[in-house]
This record gives C-alpha cells, structure tokens and sequence, in this order.
C-alpha cells in the first residue's frame, strides 16, 4: 500500500512538472514569435510595445543563450576528460 | 560516414534556400535574416513541449508495480535464507 501511495506523488509529481514544462515552452514561443513576427508590423506608438523589449534582444538573448549553452557544453567535457587522465595516471 | 554526408547535404540545401530568399525578396528582408535564428528557438521550444507531453502521459501501471513489490519481497526472503546480505528495510 506504500508502494501505491508512493507511485501515486510521483505520478503527480511527474503531471506538474510536465505540465510546467510544456507551458513555459509554450508560452516562449508565442512570446517569441510575437516579438519577431507581428511586432514589426505594429505602429510605434501602440500600447503592445511596452510588454515586449526592443527588437535587439530578440537577437542578443537566443544568442547569448546558444553561446553559454556551448561554452558549458565545452568546459563540462574538458573538466570530464581532465579528471579521466589524472584517475588514469 | 554516409550520415555525415546525409546532414550536411541537408544544411547545405537549407543554407541555399535561405540564401535564395535573401536574393528573392519574397518576404521582407529583415524577417530573411531572423529567419534561421527563429527555426532554431522554434526547435528547441519544440523539443521542451515534446518532452513535457511526454511526461505527462508517463504510464505508472499500478498492477505491475504491486506484482515487482511482491517480487521483490519474495527474492529477499529467498536470498536471506541462502545467508547473502540484503541490507536496508
């Protein structure tokens, strides 16, 4: 009967962060695409624009998060390959 | 080797499709330029959205788990009484 309990909280927990996970990517992706697509067909002066940075950071944010992903990806390999060697010698 | 060549045939076909939209001027140039930078946000928002419905229809199967707990229970006592050491509980 533990067991069943315990199946049950994870399965719970399993639903919420599913469902956590699939409306954060959703909502950046209407965000995202309202910022690069429709905002640009918008007038400069409507209220819209105060909900959204200035067009720069559409570019510079997916950058700058492609390159920390890299440079993590690379640290992380080089940090792995180093302590194999030293267990190795 | 025949799968790196299928990939990057791919991207170079892509590259080229770009590029062809960039000299045609079918949409506006400045959504050609966000055009790759906005399939790779797309992809990974994708990617996230997959991996949370996924998670959310995550099977338990109830009976099977009270079928491995009794397993589980009986490979114990069959292991205890032939002396090998089951640790926790």
């Amino acid at each position: 009967m533990q067991s069943v309990k315990v199946a049950n909280t994870m399965e719970l927990a399993d639903r919420a962060v599913g469902f956590l996970l699939s409306f954060i990517s959703l909502s950046i992706f209407t965000y995202y695409t309202f910022w690069v697509i429709i905002l640009p067909f918008v007038q400069g002066d409507h209220f819209v624009h105060k909900y959204f940075l200035p067009q720069e950071y559409a570019i510079l944010i997916p950058v700058f998060a492609g390159v920390t992903l890299l440079s993590f990806l690379c640290v992380f390999i080089g940090y792995v390959m180093l302590r194999s060697k030293k267990k190795k010698a | 080797m025949k799968h790196i060549v299928k990939i990057m045939s791919l991207l170079v076909a892509m590259t080229a499709v770009w590029v062809g939209l960039l000299q045609a001027s079918i949409v506006p140039q400045s959504y050609t330029w966000l055009l790759p930078l906005y399939s790779v946000v797309s992809l990974g928002c994708y990617g996230l959205l997959m991996v949370g419905v996924g998670l959310m229809q995550f099977p338990t199967c109830p009976q099977e788990s009270l079928l491995l707990q009794k397993d589980i229970i009986e490979a114990k006592e069959f292991l205890k009484q032939r002396g090998v050491d089951v640790g926790s509980d």
